[in-house]
């Protein structure tokens, strides 16, 4: 593993009004490591994922990322839409596929900036528009099969099981040759043995596609049994970092989550 | 892949057969000659309709602008053949270049906007080139309406029957490139786009990109349809570009249905061949004044309570009845 960082935020701050909603935070992702966000309610984790991934504009602060190309960049000010080019992409909360299209599809949505046909070339099926279609349907199938759900590839995602669609949206991202992959609350709405699949299936991402994973979570187990690091924060702050045994450990983390200790 | 291809143009292109066929049906006595008239209207609603199937449906996004984008493209199609004599190919497109043109400058300005907002900005924009159209009698003939032939190619006068194929080989092209582009990464993007806008931006989706898209095809569909009435109906008047219009055109795509190729022909003909050609023979009601519209209002009502997906999926939803029934005996 490479001495440089996948990410290395510095000092990110952002406020809404007079709430500091992340207050000079730090802390930096080693690449090829499964990195955890995780606090209390309220904490911020969100805002700092949007401060990463641009949908919110830090007011203070460096988000600086190692591209796929390998140089370091910092993400502040970039256009949105132009951050998965440099090889971050994202997942949501509660899960954004569309429902009338196949899982096929679906993924494909994944590959839209390796796309290079237009309109034009689409509307006449010209057959530089077929070819590069053929070539991402392959490549998606075979996403497909290693998330184990190829048999539904021709099935719509409207009426699918969370578990699937779950795996479809991670599906979606690796289409895009990310180097890391933020996933925000990837467990929330599975039960128990759909989150052990998925905490296989992280690690399993990790090492077939050679990528970095920032996940906020909830579920602690999730957290503690796939990281290999953890930042707790809270009201945007951070408290501790560092491998999962110390987090349990620390003071900090258990008085923000449970209170003090009379 | 050739069976796949072939099996999702069937259905068009057996659309477009069976209306080809229909002035000649015509000529053996079987219809009346007013059907076929308005089979045409019903072919550039049509046409209008899919467009903004591609905005509202597939987008998400609306507009209440059609209206007056449809007469520009009616008008300009007019001036071009008639006042400066040019070709009907060179005008026609023209009519559907510049009105696009127009829309992509409204679009810049109106999509920073959404939901009711940009319903209104559109059709505050429509209703000004409903106003200069009454005004701008070189142009557009004032009240008095302005006057089209039927296409001539390379001085071959069409006559009415000859127009008519001519809107329905249209028809059947647009409907097979829509269908083309939806179905890439063009569509996918259009579909994430509804879904969420956040997540067509982590998609890397350019929002302002294929808005504009969207609008500016919408605006194309809606300056052809407008030119292809002007030279079917050979007439055009400044009154028949208006709201009405644009909300008839929404009614087309919700009771046909919203995001498929079919539904807006199929809404077309409910919206506007029903009225025309069952609604108006029927013995006393047939007189009463806006019955088409009454007969509208009542069919939105019912298909979006009962029916949301739109009248085209009848068929599909029978099917699956049926075998259900078969199953299950």
């Amino acid at each position: 593993m490479s001495n440089i960082n996948a990410l290395k935020i510095e000092n990110l701050s952002i406020a809404f009004g007079g709430l500091k909603a992340v207050d000079d935070l730090s802390f930096h992702i080693n690449v090829g490591e499964i990195y955890g966000l995780i606090g209390p309610n309220g904490a911020g984790k969100t805002t700092v994922f949007n401060c990463i991934t641009q949908f919110y504009h830090p007011t203070r602060g460096i988000v600086n990322f190692k591209t796929s190309s390998g140089e370091v960049m910092d993400l502040v000010g970039q256009k949105t839409h132009n951050i998965i080019k440099m090889g971050l992409v994202r997942t949501f909360q509660n899960v954004e596929l569309i429902k009338d299209l196949n899982l096929l599809d679906n993924i494909l949505v994944g590959a839209h900036i390796h796309f290079k046909t237009g309109l034009f070339s689409n509307a006449f099926k010209l057959p530089n528009a077929r070819k590069e279609e053929e070539k991402f349907a392959q490549k998606a199938t075979k996403i497909l099969e290693f998330l184990g759900i190829a048999d539904k590839k021709l099935e719509l995602a409207g009426g699918q099981p969370y578990g699937v669609l779950k795996k479809v949206e991670l599906g979606r991202t690796l289409m895009s040759d990310p180097t890391l992959i933020v996933l925000d609350e990837p467990a929330a709405g599975l039960n128990d043995t759909e989150t052990l699949e998925l905490a296989h299936l992280i690690k399993q991402i990790r090492e077939a596609y050679q990528c970095s994973i920032l996940l906020v979570e909830h579920d602690m187990r999730l957290v503690m049994d796939i990281c290999d690091r953890i930042c707790a924060i809270s009201f945007g702050k951070k408290l501790a970092e560092g491998i999962p045994e110390q987090i349990q450990e620390s003071a900090d983390v258990q008085e923000a989550y449970l209170g003090k200790k009379e | 892949m050739k069976k796949i291809i072939f099996s999702r143009y069937t259905k068009y292109i057996l659309l477009g057969v069976v209306l080809a066929l229909m002035p000649t049906i015509q000529q053996m006595g079987f219809i009346r000659s007013a059907t076929i008239t308005t089979f045409g209207t019903i072919i550039f609603y049509a046409v209008v309709a899919i467009g903004l199937n591609v905005l509202l449906g597939y987008s998400g996004l609306i507009s209440l602008g059609t209206a007056g984008f449809m007469g520009l493209g009616a008008y300009l199609s007019t001036f071009l053949t008639e006042n400066l004599g040019l070709p009907f190919f060179v005008s026609i497109l023209l009519a559907v270049i510049v009105p696009t043109l127009a829309g992509i400058l409204v679009g810049l300005i109106s999509l920073r906007t959404q939901g009711m907002v940009l319903a209104i900005a559109t059709l505050a924009v429509a209703e000004v080139f409903r106003i200069k159209f009454t005004q701008w009698d070189a142009f557009t003939g004032g009240f008095s309406g302005a006057r089209a032939e039927f296409p001539t190619f390379f001085g071959f006068e069409f006559d009415r029957d000859m127009t008519f194929v001519f809107l329905t080989v249209l028809l059947v092209l647009l409907m097979i490139i829509t269908d083309n582009y939806i179905h890439s990464s063009v569509g996918r993007a259009f579909l994430t786009m509804r879904v969420s806008e956040a997540a067509a931006q982590a998609m890397g989706i350019n929002l302002l990109k294929y808005k504009l898209m969207a609008f500016a095809l919408a605006t194309a569909y809606a300056a052809l349809g407008g030119a292809l009435y002007a030279h079917f109906i050979r007439f055009s008047f400044p009154d028949s570009w208006n709201l009405g219009l644009s909300l008839q055109i929404v009614a087309v795509i919700v009771i046909g249905g919203l995001k498929t190729i079919m539904g807006p022909i199929v809404g077309s003909i409910i919206v506007f061949g029903v009225p025309a050609i069952i609604l108006s023979r029927l013995p006393v009601i047939g007189d009463v004044d806006g019955l088409a519209f009454i007969f509208n209002g009542v069919l939105i009502i019912i298909v979006v309570l009962f029916y949301p997906n739109g009248l085209v999926h009848i068929a599909t939803d029978v099917k699956k009845l049926f075998r259900k029934k078969r199953t299950e005996v």
